[in-house]
């Protein structure tokens, strides 16, 4: 059993991937839920150039957090996302070979796709694969993305979503995700216990409700702005600023149900215009990473 | 014969949509053979199986070719034949030749020239290269998916497609992937290429590169497992038969694994354990000899070993992780009380237009309180939905219902109040226990009642296969309860129970008639399935005399036809009621029988027999007495037959014609209570003595 530390399964994954053709890309800059709201997963797999990538990405999502009291939940945990796009026929196989490059040998373990489809209604998408089981634990989530902003996608991407706390815990054997080792000998009980218990504390209590929610209509007028203006990234930006400003809202106990209802909405329209924006920018470049492949 | 196999191999199909792929997939080849030609009677032709990623069927015994057939071939009208000399025209000729034909072949008569030609069966390959694809392309799942460049739409993407006639290969596509004989094993114990070339071979290299091909088997070496497991835990596992139907396909070489969870969950309730482990982690808890759940329990394992304690150790850690999340929510969601959590449920929506669940709680209430004043119930209606908030059923969502209870039970609260509300949903599915108490029952009906008057009340009833708030599921439960006799019966009709509620909704008699039919609907649907083995037009005569008022009594009225319908007088209560029905029909009557207008003495002697026997009938009726309600009205049968041969009912005077409709309806109105019986469909050869 390979005792691998959190960073060395983010140094080998990037490895792996990059050996196999995908760019590293670096973790978005602004707060998001998951490796999929990065323009390089939503925005790229629209349109039909193709896009191989890897990056880790720190996901925030402030109702799961535990104040640092919970082993197992994490209200910011991080992601190992790739998209490959087209999906290979070969792409189960290749993600079977990733966790052999982290030192596992799986006829020894039990290794099982089971059915578990996403959708997010904030980004209009969908798409259809598995939660991938190791030894009985999801470690992975498998999409084959069919919708993103509304739009019927072609070709298809292939989205690889791994939980590295939850895979290093496993791997390295231990029952508490703070027992773990980040690297070189620290830590991430004494690195990250610290942020768990203060963003906790923060977006359940603290949290100022009435700024979170002037700052909502604020960020969304200026993703329509943007979106006027044609600067789709810029928009988008302010799109993920909303989403974020959602998600404390909620976590603070100040969204009601149909409140919830029509901000998922207006969420969902920014993230809509910023796709059809977005590839509609791209045609007008004349699809350059098309061009690239092609040689 | 020939025989033929097929393999589709492909990513993981969800574990659910096997027994309906492979059934329609049985249904299409089996036609697909009929087609072919005749099959041996004895055998059964077609085999279909699957695994995770594998589609697979083998047809044993089918014709090499099939068998040739005339087709009559229509030509040039026989005026364009013949010329003025009746010599063939070239058209005749043109034909002729086209049909390998000769003069002598054409079929004599009729305005056309016709010939005979055989057309050749064609062979077995290129039957099978045609239909194979079409039948596996067009295969439907729930849920489709595209891959790589979108061309193609299927459960998951396609690897590789094995097609082997008679130990050939025969060369098909399917979505243009190209067949041949090479498939592989198990994905990570045995990934290398395999050669196939019959199905015998086919079922033992598979085996041998650890897949087992036919779900049965998977299921069966699991459950033998199970069970050793488990007996070496010191316990039984506790199964169900989803998951057997889970796991055969989550496994292509099927093992079980024991694991174990922390000692102290077992302090949680076992309805969360349970949950959890079930419907969460599709795990099989093992309960001890006193029937208590052990903290060890079994998982699914794709590997016919877990040789390093890799699998156990997996299966503990996140087992584990999951009891850690329900501690938490068990203890953080017993600081406060469920009444407290009321105002909450105002939060929470239940329909656009119907409100939130507070609305609906409150609903619950008064439907309750016409029903009963007993303070327990009317608790338990009042704190029903109080779990909806808490944070055990946010996360485990099949636990509602049970875990308010448990959480009314930790209160405190008396134990019908905590029953009722832990019952409340029951019965969800048509074979689940009824609330285990009158409480129960009532809180139940009064939940279900608000929501099918609500929906309709909004136009959102139930169209065809779509149902998405479950209202038929919700009607039945409804039926269920009111057919119950035992200490839990509910004394209530439907018709009442609708006008309650429609109350509550402070409504008016919005949609009540599209809701009695929906709910007769589900009356007669429930009865026909149900152990009494009523037939369908029993239940139909019977409900035309009423069944709204109580469903009981009309259980009751279908039993004495039932058992009326076996003895050899009921010939004469049917033509009775039949003689009636048709003579009065669409008939001006009179309010009463007149005794002064009556005229002879068969009219007289029939109307004081009426008089007494429709008292008799009336008071049977009162008593619930309706077999014997039904022998009163048989015996009358020679009386009202000596009438009809003796007496004209349809005289001119109108006063006289009335009088004796009078007469007739009122002994046939009393028939009528009970049933219309003139909706029986007898087989009169089954009466002759």
């Amino acid at each position: 059993m390979p005792r691998l530390s959190f960073q060395d399964l983010i140094l080998r994954l990037q490895n792996f991937w990059a050996d196999r053709g995908c760019m590293i890309e670096t973790p978005l800059d602004l707060e998001v839920g998951a490796g999929t709201m990065h323009p390089a997963t939503f925005l790229r797999v629209l349109g039909p150039e193709p896009w191989n990538v890897g990056y880790v990405q720190p996901s925030r999502r402030p109702a799961d957090g535990r104040y640092g009291d919970n082993p197992f939940r994490l209200g910011k945990h991080y992601q190992f996302q790739v998209i490959l796009k087209p999906s290979p026929l070969d792409v189960q196989e290749l993600y079977l070979d990733s966790l052999r490059a982290l030192g596992l040998d799986l006829t020894r373990h039990d290794i099982r796709f089971e059915e578990d489809n996403w959708e997010s209604p904030t980004l209009g998408a969908w798409g259809v694969g598995w939660q991938i089981l190791l030894d009985g634990m999801e470690i992975t989530q498998f999409t084959y993305f069919q919708q993103a902003g509304g739009i019927d996608l072609a070709p298809i991407s292939a989205e690889i979503t791994y939980g590295l706390e939850r895979l290093t815990m496993f791997l390295s054997r231990q029952p508490s995700v703070y027992d773990i080792e980040w690297g070189a000998g620290f830590g991430y009980g004494p690195v990250r216990k610290q942020d768990e218990y203060e963003f906790s504390k923060y977006y359940f209590e603290t949290a100022n409700v009435g700024m979170h929610w002037q700052l909502f209509e604020m960020y969304e007028k200026e993703a329509k702005h943007c979106l006027e203006e044609k600067l789709v990234l810029p928009a988008y930006d302010w799109t993920l600023k909303c989403s974020h400003v959602f998600n404390t809202l909620d976590a603070r106990g100040a969204v009601s149900v149909t409140e919830r209802v029509g901000i998922i909405k207006r969420v969902r329209e920014l993230a809509v215009a910023c796709a059809h924006q977005f590839l509609d920018a791209r045609e007008a470049l004349g699809f350059p990473l098309l061009k690239a492949s092609n040689g | 014969m020939a025989e033929y196999f097929f393999e589709l191999l492909t990513e993981e199909i969800p574990a659910w949509m096997h027994d309906a792929a492979q059934a329609a997939l049985l249904q299409q080849l089996t036609k697909l053979t009929l087609d072919l030609g005749e099959q041996p009677e004895d055998r059964n032709p077609v085999v279909v199986n699957s695994t995770p990623r594998r589609i697979i069927f083998f047809l044993s015994h089918i014709p090499l070719r099939e068998s040739d057939r005339d087709e009559e071939v229509k030509g040039p009208p026989v005026k364009a034949a013949y010329d003025a000399e009746g010599k063939p025209t070239p058209a005749l000729n043109g034909f002729l030749k086209k049909n390998n034909a000769t003069i002598g072949d054409v079929i004599a008569g009729g305005d056309y020239i016709r010939v005979r030609r055989t057309i050749k069966g064609r062979s077995a390959g290129e039957i099978l290269q045609e239909r194979v694809p079409q039948i596996m392309e067009s295969l439907r799942w729930p849920k489709m998916m595209r891959w790589g460049n979108g061309e193609h739409s299927y459960i998951r993407p396609i690897h590789s497609v094995v097609s082997v006639l008679d130990g050939e290969h025969l060369p098909l596509t399917i979505f243009g992937i190209a067949s041949g004989t090479t498939t592989r094993g198990h994905r990570t114990l045995a990934p290398q290429p395999i050669e196939v070339l019959s199905y015998n071979e086919y079922v033992t290299k598979l085996e041998l590169a650890r897949v087992v091909i036919a779900a049965d088997r998977r299921r069966h070496v699991m459950a033998e497992r199970a069970r050793v497991l488990g007996t070496q835990a010191g316990g039984t596992p506790s199964v169900d038969a989803s998951i057997w139907s889970q796991w055969q396909y989550l496994t292509e070489y099927p093992g079980v694994v024991r694991a174990e969870f922390g000692r102290d969950y077992l302090a949680l309730p076992d309805e969360v354990l349970v949950t959890v482990m079930r419907v969460h982690q599709k795990q099989l808890p093992i309960r001890d000899a006193n029937e208590k759940l052990t903290n060890s329990f079994l998982a699914v394992l794709d590997n016919d070993a877990d040789p390093d304690g890799n699998a156990a150790y997996g299966n503990s850690f996140v087992t584990n992780a999951r009891f850690a999340d329900a501690k938490f929510f068990y203890e953080t969601d017993r600081k406060r009380t469920l009444e407290s959590r009321l105002r909450e449920l105002e939060r929470l929506q239940f329909q656009e237009k119907l409100g939130n669940y507070l609305d609906k709680t409150k609903r619950i209430e008064k439907i309750a309180a016409a029903i009963s004043d007993d303070a327990d119930t009317l608790a338990a209606a009042k704190l029903c939905k109080t779990d909806l908030v808490t944070e055990m059923v946010k996360e485990f969502t099949d636990l509602q219902g049970k875990i308010g209870g448990i959480y009314a039970r930790e209160e405190g609260l008396p134990k019908n109040t905590w029953q009722a509300i832990y019952d409340h949903y029951l019965p969800i599915n048509i074979d689940d226990a009824l609330p285990r108490t009158l409480s129960g029952a009532i809180v139940s009906l009064a939940d279900k009642i608000d929501t099918l008057v609500g929906f309709f009340r909004i136009g959102a009833k139930p169209t065809g296969s779509k149902d998405p708030f479950a209202l038929r599921r919700a009607a039945q439960g409804v039926v269920q309860i009111l057919l119950n006799r035992d200490k839990r019966s509910v004394k209530i009709g439907v018709d009442k129970l609708i006008d309650i509620a429609l109350e509550a909704h402070g409504a008016t008699a919005q949609a009540k008639d599209d809701l009695l039919a929906f709910f007769a609907e589900r009356v007669r649907t429930i009865l026909e399935a149900s152990a009494y083995g009523f037939a369908y037009d029993e239940i139909a005569a019977a409900m035309e005399a009423g069944w709204a008022s109580s469903l009981t009594d009309l259980v009751d009225r279908i039993t004495a036809l039932k058992a009326m319908r076996g003895e050899a007088n009921f010939l004469s209560i049917l033509d009775s009621a039949k003689r009636i029905a048709n003579i009065t029909a669409g008939q001006e009557t009179a309010s009463r029988i007149d005794p002064s207008k009556l005229e002879s003495d068969i009219e007289k002697r029939l109307a004081e027999l009426v008089l007494l026997t429709n008292d008799q009938i009336e008071e049977m009726i009162g008593e619930r007495d309706y077999k014997r309600a039904l022998e009163t009205f048989a015996a009358l049968a020679p009386e009202l037959e000596t009438f009809f041969d003796e007496v004209m009912v349809m005289v001119e005077d109108e006063s006289v014609r009335r009088n004796r409709m009078a007469l007739l309806r009122t002994i046939g109105n009393a028939v009528m209570k009970i049933a219309d019986v003139t909706k029986i469909v007898v087989d009169r050869r089954e009466y002759r003595p």
